[in-house]
């Protein structure tokens, strides 16, 4: 689901919405870049993103909020401070000191790791995993493969961004969580 | 009640001056992880060799001094958040004992106690920009910001920032790296923060001030939740005061 459906935050969405800017060729030609550091220049669009995120948690008894390095630690612990959660950072590998367990996931060209330190979740706790956009998925299946391993139930991934095209919310789905976003960015085709 | 968190036999001294010294030396023996009744897990280190690990808390300095250049915070809610702290001995490499703040982060009072610290000594001090390292940096520099009204600006490694950066090259014990910030971000006369976990050699911080004053800011103050005053990267800061929460020999 997406913010903006019959919850009266359309004025707070459309604020964040035009703060963000797209930074075209980047990191490689072809890639039009989704960035919200602009967002985070506006105080009160970054008020509001992490305002429309705490009220949609605050009372779903969530005990763990998941960052994925780096963005993901911009939003999820301010999400944590405001819902009483701990914050558990999951990183890439050799970051964190003490033990881990890794989860590896593909990415275009190659592989990937995403850590956890042993010990952060507890099995049962309720767990929610942030990061600033969602493509297709894969870091946050890495994400939740983690936490589920620890034992943690993820009540849902939350992005700021979804790029829909790359099928992002499909593969949550098949990993049978859902996905919940404030914006979604579609390309329009310019003829 | 203060509890042991970590595997330290732990002795408290209390001097003449009125300061405390707690000493914590390391135990050489693995044990399993304890839970702590504030909820947070702690570990155990295991370590070849017992090494003596000195915490100074509750330093006479209060808010307001600037002992020796340098402000250490002075407040009940230091000893919780410093205990949340745990040591990581040889990492990242044999002889460096880290600290790590990530188990400070799985105990919530400790982790809202330590944002309200620094929110509470930087919000009538008009600081419009927030400056935060990455990565530890990110995980305490946005949620300062926000209660202050200011924006929050990612100081980073190499090719993470999309658009036009201007860039600061700074050293490390081998080699250099690099540390960027966007174009655009901050307008002269801004006045900062810079924010991470911890300071150290100063080397980040002075990178991160660096590009700041490029940028015709005024960097207030550098603030860190931990400081190893033994590294005196505090004297390394140009001139800037630096504000901790927990001094760490």
């Amino acid at each position: 689901m997406s913010a903006g459906e019959n919850d009266g935050s359309a004025d707070r969405i459309n604020g964040i919405k035009s703060t963000l800017r797209v930074v075209p060729d980047f990191p490689k030609p072809g890639i039009l870049f989704l960035d919200i550091t602009t967002l985070l220049l506006d105080p009160k669009a970054f008020k509001d993103t992490i305002d429309l995120f705490v009220e949609r948690y605050k009372q779903k008894d969530i005990s763990v909020v998941a960052g994925i390095e780096a963005r993901g630690f911009m939003f999820g612990p301010a999400i944590a401070l405001a819902i009483g959660a701990k914050f558990v950072p999951l990183r890439k590998p050799k970051k964190l000191p003490g033990e881990v367990i890794s989860e590896k996931y593909v990415l275009e060209y190659g592989t990937d790791c995403l850590e956890m330190h042993v010990g952060a979740v507890e099995p049962g706790e309720r767990a929610l995993v942030i990061d600033d956009l969602v493509a297709t998925g894969g870091t946050l299946c890495a994400a939740m493969n983690l936490l589920e391993r620890a034992g943690a139930v993820v009540v849902e991934c939350a992005c700021v961004i979804e790029v829909p095209d790359l099928k992002g919310r499909e593969r949550l789905r098949l990993h049978g969580k859902p996905l919940y976003v404030l914006i979604e960015s579609r390309f329009e085709p310019t003829s | 009640m203060l509890k042991i968190s970590l595997g330290f036999h732990k002795c408290i001294r209390h001097l003449p001056s009125g300061n405390s010294e707690i000493s914590l030396k390391l135990l050489t023996s693995f044990t399993p992880p304890v839970k702590q009744p504030t909820g947070a897990l702690c570990f155990y280190p295991s370590s070849a060799a017992a090494r003596t690990v000195k915490r100074f808390s509750n330093m006479a300095a209060s808010n307001s001094d600037h002992n020796q250049g340098y402000t250490v915070a002075k407040d009940d809610r230091i000893s919780r958040i410093s205990s949340s702290i745990r040591v990581i001995p040889d990492f990242p490499k044999p002889g460096i004992i880290f600290q790590d703040i990530t188990t400070m982060l799985l105990d919530p009072v400790a982790f809202r106690d330590t944002i309200d610290l620094f929110v509470e000594r930087y919000k009538e001090k008009n600081i419009s920009v927030v400056a935060g390292v990455e990565a530890r940096g990110f995980i305490f520099g946005p949620p300062i910001a926000l209660a202050i009204g200011a924006k929050f600006v990612p100081m980073r490694k190499p090719n993470k920032l999309p658009g036009a950066v201007i860039s600061e090259e700074y050293s490390l014990e081998y080699g250099t790296d690099i540390m960027e910030m966007h174009v655009g971000a901050v307008q002269a006369g801004e006045r900062t923060l810079v924010i991470d976990d911890l300071i150290a050699t100063g080397g980040t911080l002075v990178a991160a001030i660096k590009l700041l004053e490029r940028v015709g800011a005024n960097v207030v103050e550098c603030a860190c939740v931990i400081e190893l005053p033994d590294l005196k990267g505090r004297d390394r800061l140009g001139g800037k005061p630096l504000f901790v929460l927990v001094s760490s020999t």
